[in-house]
């Protein structure tokens, strides 16, 4: 746990970079900080590990002061990771990831091994280990550096923006990379960004920081975005807040309807029943996979489904696996379908029922008045 | 015409001048190596005294050889040592910006990044620093080297010139052919040892994009 108590930094010339700030990051957790430039979020992480002293106020990590032992000696038990992975340019990728244990004196074979462990945990091959930085992409790099802050296994991890230089394509697998790791490893993270959908996509509670370093909000993400405190939070948060707050919110609640769901072999006269109630069908194959929508029209006046050329069936669009999406993805697939309707599937990929936006409407009423989502993510 | 023309004996050989040659120019580089570096690191430290610092090392390279001689020869001599005091302090010159430009060079995030993993200062410098200004002192290597290995002929006004002594001798004598292979040899030591440092570079900096060709 990291407790920021009344901290704050004024430069020599008067400029607030941070205001008396209270703040704790809770243990094995991702705390975000979150704001524009200016507003002392860099300051305050780089506080941490007393890369900059604040003037005032004090930093415990587990109730220790982080003044209590030399600088360097605290540095190489927080691991630090930093926007361009600022890996050492004249070593290799294993002697950049070693780097940490060899300060604290580990053998050399010790620190290799453990080097290459974490080579796989970021996900690099073994083959990366004896490049040079300058050899790699910047999304390997961002992992190298990632690898390198984990290498002493330290219990705080601190992140200053490590993935805004990546193009979005990397910077996504990067963040669902880190998810995947933190799941596993249980570090308290301190994470950087000025991405406000980075902190809500990574944050179990998020801090939004204003000009001047004044922390203006101090929530977990759905609350934020429920309801922001102020007007410069919800300006922050942007205008889709609503839409984006229903990705805490799983779709299993979602009512399904299977009476539209018939197969090629479903017989004409059922078919024809079906088609007087349902102005879209979805045609699924034998093994319940989706084929298509098919609308009313395009029904053969026999009822006979196996006469439909494919090319009648419209596009199903994307699905929701009702087990594991949100209703953001629920409301997603049926906004964007042709029909108005989202498919819900399960984890094979088999068609459990689908759903109309105006279906979704309830669900997501209820959702926007409940006050404790599940954490969907 | 003959490519090497026989000598004066008292000049003794090709060898032995080649080998005065080179023992100046490259001990006063080695000289001016040992001292240009904790003078740039200073420079580093204390950015205050650099511009006054790289002033005195422009005057001092702009002062001709041959009145440091006049300086010294009442303290050191008609020795060798009278000629590399002043080659290392041209060494010096070309060597003290290259390494504070090297070592101030080094991209923000990678000196934070060492900053953030616990080096103290002086191992930093050891471990990070100084490996990462490695082109730019080696650049500057190359400038002193290919430079003394030229200088040293002046030498020759004290009575150790090696080549310079050559070219006295063709002088007094109108042998010009003593005097074209004296230049050959010269440039052809310059070239060998600049070719040394660049595969010297080429080894020590595996890490580097942009190694010299």
């Amino acid at each position: 746990m990291i407790s920021f108590q009344q901290v704050g930094k004024t430069y020599a010339d008067g400029t607030v970079a941070v205001a008396a700030t209270d703040l704790t990051a809770d243990s094995g957790r991702i705390t975000v900080l979150v704001g524009p430039s200016g507003s002392g979020k860099t300051t305050l992480l780089r506080m941490v590990n007393r890369m900059i002293d604040p003037t005032s106020g004090s930093i415990l990590i587990d109730g220790v002061d982080i003044r209590s032992k030399p600088a360097p000696e605290l540095r190489r038990g927080i691991g630090y990771v930093i926007q361009n992975a600022g890996l050492f340019p004249h070593r290799t990728v294993l002697a950049n990831v070693m780097t940490v244990p060899r300060l604290l004196g580990w053998s050399k074979d010790r620190a290799r091994e453990r080097a290459m462990e974490l080579l796989a945990t970021v996900g690099l091959a073994e083959e990366h280990a004896k490049r040079y930085p300058f050899q790699l992409s910047g999304g390997q790099q961002q992992r190298v550096g990632v690898a390198r802050a984990l290498a002493a296994d330290p219990p705080v991890l601190l992140m200053d923006e490590p993935f805004s230089a990546v193009d979005p394509v990397v910077r996504k697998d990067l963040q669902t990379e880190l998810l995947r790791i933190q799941s596993e490893l249980e570090k308290t993270i301190l994470f950087v960004t000025h991405d406000i959908d980075e902190a809500i996509l990574l944050g179990d509670k998020v801090a939004v920081l204003n000009t001047g370093g004044v922390l203006e909000q101090f929530d977990t993400p759905t609350e934020l975005l429920a309801s922001p405190k102020n007007a410069f939070v919800e300006g922050f948060l942007g205008a889709d807040r609503g839409v984006r707050r229903l990705s805490f919110f799983p779709s299993e609640t979602v009512p399904l309807r299977t009476d539209p769901i018939v197969t090629l072999d479903t017989t004409p006269a059922e078919v024809l029943a079906r088609k007087s109630e349902q102005p879209w069908l979805l045609v699924v194959d034998a093994g319940r996979r989706p084929l298509g929508w098919l609308p009313e029209q395009r029904v053969p006046a026999d009822g006979d489904l196996q006469k439909v050329p494919a090319g009648d069936l419209v596009s199903y669009g994307h699905t929701f696996a009702v087990d594991r999406d949100t209703l953001r993805a629920a409301l997603d697939s049926a906004v964007l379908s042709p029909s108005s309707r989202a498919v819900g599937v399960d984890p094979e990929g088999r068609v459990v029922g689908v759903a109309t936006v105006e279906d979704l409407v309830p669900v997501i009423r209820a959702a926007q008045n409940g006050s404790t989502p599940e954490n969907g993510r | 015409m003959n490519l090497f023309p026989h000598i004066p004996s008292y000049l003794g050989t090709y060898g032995s001048l080649i080998q005065q040659q080179l023992t100046m120019a490259l001990l006063s580089v080695l000289f001016g190596l040992i001292a240009a570096v904790p003078l740039a690191l200073l420079c580093v430290r204390y950015p205050k005294i650099y511009p006054p610092i790289v002033a005195v090392l422009t005057v001092v390279y702009s002062l001709p050889s041959i009145a440091l001689f006049v300086l010294l020869v009442p303290s050191t001599g008609l020795t060798q040592t009278t000629v590399i005091i002043p080659l290392t302090l041209y060494s010096l010159a070309a060597l003290v910006p290259n390494i504070v430009e090297g070592v101030r060079g080094i991209p923000e995030d990678v000196r934070l990044a060492a900053v953030a993993m616990g080096y103290t200062g002086a191992r930093r410098l050891v471990a990070v620093d100084l490996p990462l200004a490695v082109p730019p002192i080696m650049a500057g290597l190359r400038i002193a080297t290919v430079g003394n290995v030229s200088m040293v002929s002046v030498g020759t006004v004290i009575g150790v010139g090696a080549f310079g002594a050559l070219f006295t001798v063709a002088a007094q004598l109108s042998r010009s052919d003593l005097a074209i292979t004296g230049v050959i040899v010269i440039v052809l030591l310059a070239l060998a040892c600049d070719l040394l440092l660049v595969v010297t570079q080429r080894l020590l900096t595996p890490w580097n994009k942009r190694r010299p060709r």
